[in-house]
């Protein structure tokens, strides 16, 4: 799967950072299943996917546009690469009018919309919500400094704010329809900061490129660091809320078992997108917007908490329902992340030997 | 049969129509979760105030003859304005909790009576202001409204133009049916308010816009405009 189908490559280097990526990988799965710590190795590995994914996708960009840079005649061309924060936005728009409002390519190409639209579909229905935490290559960003300070300032965030990213979605989705356009990629996207923007000529995409800074900023640096919260997952992320609907139909949910629990409330502290609650502890239930990224689990002294398999008995062989989980979701982790580590290692093996990145 | 036309073209057009004001409508409808027969009454509002704002344009129409609208940088930096007072009101509704200020006394009093009217006020105003707003479909209306001889049948022609549009939002009233439905209610009034910060920068935009269409001299935009689709091989119109 780390070659993508396409066997082993001849190029020495390319092969060196398959290798170091394959070990990788490998060793976080190893540990994390014989530690029973779910979130401790999944974060690792999920925010060096998406440093690398970063450095990767900046670097292909620069060798293939010059660039980071956007222009109209890529978008003409449909050289726009598709990532899913589209999604929500054009399945109206595709009922309606047959079209998909995005200038990238269907088939052909990096990141073509019809390869993305399958990915997310099929991990949409294996973990449900649970991409958010084991899929996207952007949620390791804010996941990263939501990490770095050891107490948070900003302790206590009204809970009012947990609906913004489904207002956001709504949005989003009335206004994508209405233009015909994706509006959230147009104005609100904080990753095009890391990815590309649009070729700055008028003031209007100056305007959008400062929103788009500030909004990166703000809501996956500062606000992170801050809360140690994943602030633009759990309070702005509008594919995130439309994730968050694909956790009615899937199997794997997070439970508290009440005859364990203390009511220490650890885990609501904890929870880095506000899926818990004072009431999910006397419900039991995780909110529908969990990720399922089980810090949670292991944060729990009494583990009352765990991953649980709809329609199986609650506290019984809770292992075996982490084990089940955690086999498809680290499977989908390291298929989408072990493309971006080998790149990411290869351009830094590049930099060592040739003094640049970009070949 | 002039009148006939009007109807015709609101009902051709009315999708663009709904599309347009669907943004402010849902969420504002999801806000308030009232039934379906209260949603015909707020659509009423909104509706009423779309129609005043028809009416505004009938007039001036009539008395401009067209030539007022038909300019480029007035009719952006119209537009403009109207979105920013449509992004204050939304703003003001989706982000400032009006329960919270609602204390016992003479202040309490006041601004309970202040939303028992605020409750028509509301979507009479967002009406208006989604009613000023120039679409294609609706200049179109425009033009034809203006080449009618009295201000009267200027009137007349949009109101049968309001009416063909008005059929496509009855079926927002079924979102009375998901009222049950707690959590819509603060996802609904956030998204008013979100709308807000996206019809500000809208607005600013737009002024802008027509204030540089106004400092740029025609020849430079034409210039402009080859060099950009020279840029994407495509001809150019203007030349």
């Amino acid at each position: 799967m780390i070659t993508g189908g396409s066997g082993l490559p001849k190029d020495s280097l390319q092969l060196t950072a398959m290798i170091m990526a394959y070990i990788l990988i490998n060793g976080i799965f190893y540990l994390m299943v014989l530690s029973i710590k779910t979130d401790k190795y999944r974060s690792l590995l999920f925010v060096i996917y998406a440093v690398c994914f970063v450095i990767t996708f900046i670097s292909n960009l620069v060798e293939v546009r010059g660039s980071m840079i956007v222009t109209q005649e890529d978008m003409v061309q449909g050289h726009t690469p598709f990532c899913h924060m589209v999604i929500p936005m054009i399945i109206v728009p595709a009922a309606l009018t047959r079209t998909i409002i995005f200038p990238g390519s269907m088939l052909e190409g990096f990141a073509a919309i019809g390869t993305m639209l399958v990915l997310w579909l099929g991990a949409s229905i294996v973990l449900g919500r649970g991409w958010c935490s084991w899929a996207c290559f952007y949620g390791g960003l804010d996941e990263g400094f939501s990490r770095i300070a050891k107490k948070p300032t900003i302790k206590n965030i009204n809970k009012k704010w947990t609906y913004l990213p489904f207002a956001i979605l709504l949005v989003i989705v009335l206004t994508s329809a209405a233009t015909l356009s994706p509006t959230y990629c147009a104005w609100l996207c904080p990753f095009k900061a890391v990815t590309e923007f649009e070729e700055i000529s008028s003031s209007t995409i100056l305007l959008q490129t400062i929103i788009f800074f500030s909004l990166f900023i703000g809501l996956v640096i500062v606000l992170p660091i801050l809360t140690k919260r994943r602030i633009q997952c759990g309070l702005f992320c509008p594919m995130g809320a439309f994730q968050s609907l694909t956790n009615k139909f899937n199997i794997f949910e997070v439970r508290i078992d009440p005859e364990k629990c203390a009511q220490c409330n650890l885990c609501v502290k904890t929870c880095p997108t506000f899926s818990l609650d004072e009431e999910s502890v006397r419900s039991g239930k995780s909110r529908i917007t969990c990720t399922k990224c089980g810090k949670c689990i292991d944060s729990c002294p009494k583990q009352a908490v765990s991953f649980h398999i709809k329609g199986t008995p609650l506290g019984v062989n809770f292992e075996a329902a982490r084990l089940i989980f955690i086999y498809p979701a680290f499977l989908f982790l390291a298929v989408m992340g072990s493309g971006m580590i080998t790149g990411a290692i290869y351009r830094a093996l590049l930099l060592a030997t040739t003094g640049s990145m970009i070949k | 049969m002039k009148y006939m036309k009007g109807f015709l073209l609101g009902l051709a057009n009315g999708t663009f129509c709904l599309a347009y004001c669907a943004p402010i409508l849902v969420p504002y409808l999801l806000s308030e979760a009232k039934d379906t027969k209260r949603n015909y009454i707020i659509l009423s509002y909104f509706l009423s105030g779309r129609l005043l704002g028809y009416f505004a344009f009938a007039v001036l129409a009539w008395i401009t003859n067209v030539t007022v609208i038909q300019n480029l940088a007035n009719r952006t930096a119209i537009l403009g304005v109207v979105y920013i007072a449509l992004a204050i009101l939304l703003m003001v509704y989706g982000f400032i909790n009006k329960e919270q200020h609602c204390a016992a006394g003479l202040f309490g009093t006041l601004k309970n009576k202040m939303s028992d009217r605020y409750q028509a006020l509301l979507p009479a105003a967002l009406g208006l202001l989604t009613g000023l707003n120039l679409c294609p479909p609706f200049l179109l209306a425009f033009a034809a409204a203006a080449a009618n001889d009295s201000l009267w049948n200027c009137i007349l022609f949009f109101l049968a133009f309001f009416i063909g549009t008005s059929v496509y939002f009855t079926p927002l009233t079924a979102i009375g049916l998901f009222r049950r439905h707690d959590f819509l209610r603060p996802i609904g009034r956030l998204a008013v308010g979100a709308l807000g910060v996206y019809y500000i920068y809208f607005g600013f935009v737009t002024i802008q816009r027509s204030i540089h269409s106004l400092w740029i001299p025609a020849e430079t935009i034409r210039v402009q405009a080859e060099v950009r689709l020279k840029r994407l091989s495509l001809p150019c119109p203007c030349s």
